[in-house]
């Protein structure tokens, strides 16, 4: 049994599923979008009974959604140009703060928008607060960070 | 609103996780006539079956405190399940034999009800609640026999709607008195 009160992992993927597919389309682009969800939903069942913390799952599933996308692109190429994301930082059975090693060579702003949406959990309220920017302006700063995180994989 | 997740996508992964030996309890939603159940299943058997009135939330989270938490739905997986059980409902079917786990049941008593009550009161018959709290070992104990009953995990294939008062009628039921009649008439049971 876990330590931890986990909720049934159905209840995420119904809850939050829908979303991640979203954020699949916009890492991975539509044609990839399905399998790349499935197999981050796979890699987060692998991992849910070890998770020590019930809080952020649904960052949590979004960061898995992102390198299981960011693995993807990188399978379909046969080699690594990115000198400035280091490998093996992406292994999504640790909560081990991967994702931030990943988005840390991007710019300040790209960064922060990433961190405050993906790490920390914010909504588009809370990080327009911490930006000190409208709710929509913030929205915008995510999309685009998203769109330069993805472009910076992609060939 | 974002469209819900296509349920090929919900189905190969649960298939792939049941493959994997990733999940510790499977469940699905079957349509009967007696109301869209919920049905859930560990590796000893069905562990929980709901009536549409129970939250589906609060049923889930009972399986995963049992079972653990990566608790999948696939239909696939538990057709043989939700096929025996809609064609008893149905009719097709007068028998029900499916594994039951009852561990969701934790005081001793009331789980000893409950196996007596499966393994002793067949289709077509009713027992009273003191007489099935008798048979359990404790003839004093009718009152604990109907709390055992109206905790049920497992209605329908652990038959409480076969247990009825002492002083006639149907009594109450978990799934509501109709449902009872409804099950006890469809297995032609003196009531």
């Amino acid at each position: 049994m876990t330590a931890v009160a986990l909720p049934p992992f159905w209840t995420l993927v119904e809850r939050h599923g829908d979303e991640l597919l979203v954020h699949a389309r916009r890492m991975a682009g539509p044609g990839n979008a399905e399998d790349v969800l499935q197999e981050a939903l796979l890699r987060a069942l692998r991992a849910y009974p070890r998770l020590r913390d019930s809080g952020h799952l649904r960052a949590w599933l979004y960061r898995i959604t992102t390198t299981t996308a960011i693995d993807h692109h990188r399978a379909r190429r046969r080699e690594v140009p990115m000198d400035d994301v280091p490998a093996g930082t992406v292994d999504p059975e640790y909560d081990d703060g991967g994702f931030e090693a990943l988005i840390g060579p991007l710019p300040d702003g790209t960064r922060a928008a990433l961190h405050l949406r993906f790490v920390e959990d914010l909504d588009y309220d809370a990080i327009a607060e911490r930006l000190d920017c409208s709710p929509a302006a913030a929205r915008q700063r995510v999309s685009t960070a998203v769109r330069t995180l993805r472009q910076r994989l992609t060939p | 609103m974002t469209p819900p997740l296509p349920a090929h996508l919900l189905e190969s992964l649960a298939a792939a996780a049941v493959a994997e030996g990733l999940a510790d309890a499977v469940f699905t939603r079957v349509a009967t006539p007696l109301g869209r159940l919920l049905v859930a299943q560990g590796p000893a058997g069905v562990v929980r079956i709901g009536f549409p009135e129970e939250a589906e939330d609060r049923l889930l989270a009972e399986v995963a405190g049992l079972l653990g938490p990566r608790v999948v739905a696939s239909d696939a997986e538990l057709a043989g399940t939700t096929g025996a059980l809609s064609a008893y409902l149905e009719g097709d079917s007068d028998r029900l034999e499916l594994p039951v786990d009852l561990r969701l049941v934790h005081a001793p008593f009331r789980r000893a009800v409950l196996d007596t009550l499966h393994a002793d009161v067949p289709r077509g018959e009713v027992v009273t609640y003191a007489a099935l709290a008798a048979r359990a070992g404790r003839p004093r104990a009718a009152r604990a026999a109907g709390s055992a009953c109206a905790r049920n995990p497992v209605p329908i294939v652990v038959p409480c709607h076969r247990v009825v008062p002492g002083a006639g009628g149907v009594g109450s039921y978990a799934g509501g008195p109709a449902r009872k009649r409804e099950l006890l008439a469809l297995e032609g049971a003196p009531v």
